[in-house]
């Protein structure tokens, strides 16, 4: 009657070693992409170490991975503190790197804390070294996993655009800024600054 | 006897009305719903197929044939993560356009079809839910429970990543313009005397550079080719001053 009561059969087939599944014959796009995205699924699922052989639930999660993720941020830190901004930044990668690899069922507003943090303080290292552009990358992404309460962030892009001389650009990032982080000190002052430097220019 | 067959006679119009009446409203109420679901039936269903859900079923269909041996469960429970995490997808559009759709068929600004399609998505999508509940308690003793939190999370960290990668992915084309950018600038130092012209020609071409990354490296394309203009260059030039004297 409804749809929930028929189903299309696909023509799917299994690689008996290997476990993957491919179509047989041509096959659309999206069944390709959706069928990699199974074995991948698949793969991961088969690292799990739980007897049941199904992801566990999102909470408590294993405490390896984090203790792992600030392990890095910390030593990233100390080598930020004490100027060394390449070791800094190769530091924080690494943290970004275990704490993006982290299996997809385990929280995802976890990943998230990590992330923000990292790419935060990454956009500060690279902007030690004068790496305008890779700054401001670093800080949208800190941004796009954490909007609220991560003005640093802001006001991190800001200044990099400022730096390159995109001040419409930069205006426009630190507006949007104020408008989530109402009342900021600092992004005010930044505001100040691309209003000036406009001033300036014209 | 005389007045009661007049009476029969009398009756039998008035009878033949009310039947005629009673035949032709009921006629009338069969077709018209008959006709209404079998419209209801063909409207465009809400969501595309679900392909998800049909990989899953066609995987636990798979006859065993030679040299083919059975699906392994492990198989099976990758396949019906990857339909619950459809499934919250769907789940969200639902919530989303529940409240806007409702809102929009009290004003009348969309028709009656839109929300039937609507309610029945809503219909399929209990089912569903319940079948996949059903399914995964058959793949693993109460994963019924907590599937859904999986599929949850799962499809909120894959957004988050995909979003952090496509933002990650500006890094070269914003590097490689920013030296294009940054050559132009000494160059115009190196210039240095007829600074004033520089000035009045790099005005022109500004706003451009502040609009997209696209265009960025499109600018970038631009002042390589033509090395005198040189885009934001009157607020980068103390920038690029300072940056200088930090590198030496």
């Amino acid at each position: 009657m409804s749809e929930q009561d028929t189903f299309t059969q696909l023509p799917l087939q299994m690689d008996p070693q290997t476990k993957a599944i491919s179509s047989i014959g041509p096959s659309s796009r999206a069944l390709t992409a959706e069928l990699e995205a199974l074995n991948n699924m698949h793969r991961s699922l088969l690292t799990l170490d739980t007897p049941f052989g199904f992801p566990p639930p999102p909470v408590p999660v294993h405490p390896k991975r984090s203790a792992m993720v600030t392990k890095f941020r910390d030593s990233g830190n100390d080598h930020f503190k004490k100027g060394k901004f390449p070791d800094a930044i190769k530091h924080y990668t690494l943290g970004l790197q275990a704490a993006l690899s982290r299996p997809l069922w385990e929280p995802g507003q976890l990943c998230r804390e990590e992330v923000t943090g990292l790419y935060s303080n990454r956009a500060q290292a690279h902007m030690g070294l004068r790496n305008w552009p890779q700054g401001a990358v670093d800080a949208e992404a800190s941004v796009e996993a954490k909007k609220m309460g991560n003005a640093k962030a802001w006001w991190r892009r800001g200044k990099c655009l400022i730096e390159m001389g995109r001040l419409e650009e930069a205006k426009v990032w630190v507006k949007r800024g104020l408008e989530i982080e109402s009342g900021e000190k600092d992004l005010m002052e930044l505001m100040r600054e691309i209003e000036r430097r406009a001033g300036r220019a014209e | 006897m005389w007045s009661f067959d007049m009476d029969l006679m009398g009756l039998a119009l008035p009878l033949a009305y009310a039947v005629v009446l009673a035949t032709s409203l009921y006629t009338f109420s069969t077709v018209y719903r008959k006709r209404k679901a079998a419209r209801a039936a063909n409207l465009a269903p809400w969501f595309p197929t679900h392909l998800q859900r049909n990989v899953y079923l066609s995987l636990l269909h798979l006859e065993p044939q030679e040299k083919q041996p059975k699906v392994p469960n492990s198989v099976l429970r990758a396949a019906l993560l990857r339909r619950a995490v459809e499934d919250i997808h769907r789940i969200i559009k639902i919530r989303t356009a529940k409240q806007a759709c409702s809102t929009l068929l009290q004003r009348g600004s969309v028709g009656d079809d839109l929300w039937q399609r609507f309610q029945r998505a809503e219909k399929d999508m209990e089912e569903e839910l319940r079948d996949v509940v059903m399914e995964a308690n058959a793949l693993g003793s109460n994963w019924g429970q907590i599937i859904f939190q999986s599929a949850h999370e799962i499809a909120s960290n894959t957004t988050l990543r995909q979003r952090l990668e496509e933002i990650q992915a500006q890094t070269d084309a914003e590097k490689a313009w920013w030296e294009g950018q940054r050559a132009a600038i000494e160059k115009e130092l190196l210039a240095g005397s007829d600074n004033d012209n520089t000035v009045s020609k790099g005005k022109s071409p500004a706003p451009k550079s502040a609009t997209s990354d696209e265009e960025a490296v499109l600018v970038e394309a631009i002042s390589t080719s033509t090395p005198a203009v040189s885009i934001p260059a009157i607020p980068a030039t103390p920038a690029g001053l300072k940056k200088k004297k930090g590198k030496k």
